[in-house]
C-alpha cells in the first residue's frame, strides 16, 4: 500500500469520525431550531387568533382544524401560554398517532377570557435523523470519491521526483564511473532524501574504489617481492658447491613462496567476484565446451594419479555466465575431485541443461557439507591445497544465482551445481 | 639476443638480468615508463620484457608505441595481474606471450627463447645441442640424425632443457612448465622423474649421451660437461 493511499485512508477514517459527530450535532441543532421555529409559528398563530377575536370574528368560524377556542366568560383569570408536545391522530393515516406541538393559552380580549389551544405538525425526530444521515452519507461518499481521485492524481505528480530517485538508485552501479544524478525537486523531504542518497552513493563508491584499489595493489605488491624472492632462490641454486641440505632448504623456501603467491591470487579472485567485477555478457556461453576443455586439461593429471576420469557432457549447454568464472568453476570442482581422492579411485563429471554433477571417490569429510564451502576449511591439512577452491566455487555460484550442494554417501562425494 | 627489461622493481629486474646474462643474452634495464620510452626510441631490441604496471604509465601504452616503432620486436608481458582482460588486451596489441608474477626464471628463459625463435627464424630454427637436433617447426628430434619418437610432454621437456642448458632446473619448475598451475595436484614429482627417465632412455637408445644430470633431491641440469 503506498503512502498516499495510506494517508487517504487515514483521512477518510478521520472524516468518518467527524461526519459521525457532525451528524449528531446537526441532528440536535436542527431539532432545536425546528422546535423553536414551530414555537414561533404557534405564538404568531396565537396572536393572529387573538387579533381576529378582537376584530369580532365569530369563534365558530375560527374554531377549525388545529385551533380550539373556548369562551371562558368574563370572570378574571390568569392569562398565560404554555407549549407542550402531544400526540394526535394522523390526518390521513387511520389509527396512527403523530407527535404534535401544542400551544395552550388563556387570553383576555376586550374583557372576556378565552382558552385557545393550537396544535401544529411537528417535524418528527426520526425524519430529522433520516435527513441528517442521508446528507452526511452523501457528503461522505462525495468526499471519498474526491479523495481517491485526488490521491490518484497526486501520486503521479507529487511523487514523481521520488519515483525518479528510486529508479536512479535502482540503476546505480558502484562500478560505473558516472555520478549518481538525482532529480531536482521543491519538496523539502525529497530534497533531504536526495542529498542523503547522493552522499551515501559518493561514500560507497569512494570506499569501493579504495577497497578495490587496495586489493589490486596488495596483490601486485605481494607478487613482486615474491617474484624477487623466488628469483633470488633460483640464482642461489645456480651457485656451485651447495650441499644437499642447503639445496633442500632452498627448495622448501621456494615451495612456500609458490603457495603464498597462489594464496594471494585466490584471495584476489574472491574479492573480485565479490566486487562483481565479472559481469556476464548477455550472450550465452557454451558451458559444454568449457567443461570439455577443462576435462581435457585434467585428464593427464588424473591419469598420472591413477584415477579414472569419465564424463557425460550434453552438447550445447548454454549459460549466461562470465567465461573466465565458468572456467574457474569447473576447474576448481574437477581439481578438488582429483585432489581429494583415493588410490585407484574415479572421477565422474555429468553435465546437462539443468545441472553440473561432479562425483568422485574419497574419504569422508571431517566437516559438514556447508562448512566445506567456507574459506580455509580443509579436511586434510597436509596436502597442497589452499582451502579456497570450494569457497571460490560458492562465490561464483552465488554471483550467478546457481545452487550448489555437496553430498557424501558410501565413499562417494557429489557436488551438484544447479543452474 | 638483445633484451630490454622494463620493470619498475629494481630487485626483480636485477634477478632477471643476472639470470639471463649467464646465457647468451645482452640485457638492458629500464625502470620506468619514460626511461623505457627513451630506450625504445633510440635502440633496437630483439625482445622487450614488459611489466604492465609501471609507476608513471601503463605498460600497454608502451606496447602500442613499440609496435609502431619496431613491429618486428618480440614482446613478453609480465604482470601481477592474473586477469584475463589484461592478457587478452596485451596479446591483441601484439604481445607474443604473457607471464604472470611470480614466475620461474627458467620458464622466463624458455619463453624468451621461443619468442626469439619465432621472430628471427619464423620458427624454422634447428636447435642443436651436441648430437641432438630439434626442428621447432616440424617438431622432429634427431639424435645422430636418427629420428626419435617422443610424446608431446617429452618433446616439451627436451626443449625446456635445451633452452636452459647448464642451468639448475627444480622439479617444481619442470612440473609447472609441463602441466601449468595445476601441478599442485601432483602429490610428488615422480611423474617428472618418469618423463625424464623415458626421455633419457629414448636418447640413449639412438646412441646419444646422457646430458640430464640429476641433482639429488632438487632437480636436474642439462649439460654437456
Amino acid at each position: 500500500m503506498n503512502l498516499i493511499t495510506k494517508t487517504t485512508l487515514f483521512y477518510l477514517l478521520v472524516a468518518m469520525l467527524v461526519f459521525g459527530l457532525g451528524g449528531v450535532l446537526t441532528f440536535y441543532l436542527v431539532q432545536k431550531e425546528v422546535q423553536r421555529e414551530t414555537d414561533f409559528a404557534l405564538r404568531d398563530h396565537l396572536i393572529e387568533i387573538t387579533e381576529e377575536v378582537e376584530e369580532g370574528v365569530p369563534l365558530s368560524f375560527l374554531k377549525r382544524g388545529k385551533v380550539d377556542i373556548t369562551d371562558l366568560g368574563t370572570a378574571p383569570r390568569d392569562t398565560f401560554y404554555s407549549l407542550s408536545d402531544t400526540l394526535a391522530p394522523h390526518p390521513y393515516l387511520e389509527g396512527q398517532l403523530e407527535p404534535y406541538r401544542k400551544i395552550t393559552a388563556v387570553q383576555e380580549v376586550n374583557g372576556r377570557y378565552y382558552r385557545v389551544s393550537i396544535t401544529d405538525v411537528f417535524i418528527e425526530t426520526d425524519d430529522i435523523y433520516d435527513v441528517v444521515v442521508d446528507i452526511m452519507l452523501r457528503l461522505f461518499i462525495i468526499l471519498c470519491v474526491a479523495m481517491l481521485i485526488f490521491s490518484f492524481l497526486i501520486t503521479g505528480w507529487l511523487f514523481r521526483p521520488f519515483q525518479k530517485t528510486l529508479d536512479r538508485i535502482r540503476s546505480f552501479n558502484l562500478k560505473d564511473q558516472q555520478v549518481l544524478e538525482l532529480p531536482q525537486t521543491s519538496t523539502k523531504e525529497f530534497r533531504q532524501l536526495n542529498a542523503f542518497v547522493a552522499q551515501m552513493a559518493y561514500k560507497a563508491r569512494r570506499d569501493y574504489l579504495a577497497v578495490k584499489e587496495f586489493s589490486e595493489n596488495a596483490s601486485h605488491e605481494i607478487q613482486t617481492p615474491l617474484a624477487i624472492a623466488r628469483g633470488k632462490l633460483e640464482l642461489l641454486l645456480e651457485t656451485p658447491g651447495l650441499t644437499d641440505e642447503q639445496l633442500d632448504l632452498v627448495q622448501a623456501a621456494q615451495q612456500n613462496i609458490n603457495k603464498l603467491s597462489k594464496l594471494g591470487n585466490a584471495l584476489l579472485l574472491l574479492t573480485r567476484i565479490e566486487n562483481k567485477e565479472f559481469a556476464p555478457n548477455q550472450e550465452p556461453v557454451n558451458f559444454s565446451r568449457i567443461t570439455q576443455h577443462c576435462l581435457e586439461n585434467f585428464s593427464e593429471l588424473a591419469g598420472l594419479k591413477g584415477l579414472a576420469l569419465s564424463s557425460h557432457i550434453e552438447p550445447d549447454v548454454k549459460l549466461i555466465v562470465d567465461p573466465t568464472l565458468a572456467d574457474i568453476l569447473v576447474a576448481n570442482l574437477v581439481k578438488n575431485a582429483i585432489r581429494h581422492n583415493i588410490p585407484k579411485g574415479w572421477v565422474e563429471v555429468k553435465l546437462d541443461q539443468q545441472k553440473l554433477l561432479v562425483r568422485n571417490t574419497g574419504n569422508a569429510p571431517r566437516v559438514s557439507s556447508e562448512q566445506l564451502f567456507e574459506r580455509f576449511q580443509k579436511s586434510n591439512q597436509s596436502n597442497g591445497s589452499l582451502g579456497l577452491g570450494l569457497a571460490i566455487v560458492k562465490k561464483i555460484t552465488e554471483a550467478n544465482s546457481f545452487q550448489v550442494a555437496h553430498r557424501y554417501a558410501d565413499g562417494v562425494h557429489e557436488v551438484a551445481i544447479t543452474f | 639476443m638483445k633484451l630490454l627489461i622494463v620493470e619498475d622493481e629494481k630487485a626483480l629486474s636485477d634477478n632477471i638480468r643476472a639470470y639471463l646474462s649467464r646465457g647468451d643474452m645482452v640485457c638492458e634495464a629500464a625502470f620506468n615508463f619514460e626511461e623505457a620510452q627513451d630506450k625504445l626510441l633510440s635502440f633496437d631490441y630483439d625482445i622487450v620484457l614488459l611489466d604492465i604496471m609501471l609507476p608513471d604509465g601503463n605498460g600497454l601504452n608502451l606496447l602500442r608505441l613499440l609496435k609502431r616503432l619496431q613491429p618486428e620486436t618480440g614482446v613478453l608481458i609480465i604482470s601481477a595481474k592474473n586477469a584475463l582482460d589484461d592478457k587478452v588486451m596485451g596479446l591483441e596489441l601484439g604481445a607474443d606471450d604473457y607471464l604472470t608474477k611470480p614466475f620461474h626464471l627458467p620458464e622466463l628463459n624458455a619463453r624468451l627463447n621461443a619468442i626469439f625463435r619465432r621472430r628471427k627464424f619464423q620458427g624454422h630454427k634447428i636447435l642443436e645441442f651436441q648430437e641432438i637436433k630439434v626442428n621447432t617447426d616440424t617438431h622432429d628430434v634427431l639424435v645422430h640424425d636418427t629420428a626419435l619418437v617422443l610424446t608431446v610432454k617429452e618433446y616439451e621437456l627436451l626443449l625446456f632443457f635445451i633452452a636452459n642448458k647448464n642451468r639448475v632446473l627444480t622439479k617444481q619448475a619442470i612440473a609447472e612448465h609441463l602441466w601449468g598451475d595445476n601441478v599442485d595436484l601432483l602429490d610428488s614429482f615422480d611423474f617428472v622423474y618418469q618423463h625424464i627417465k623415458n626421455l633419457r632412455k629414448k636418447i640413449s637408445a639412438e646412441g646419444g649421451a646422457d646430458y640430464i644430470k640429476t641433482i639429488y633431491g632438487l632437480g636436474y641440469k642439462f649439460s654437456a660437461d
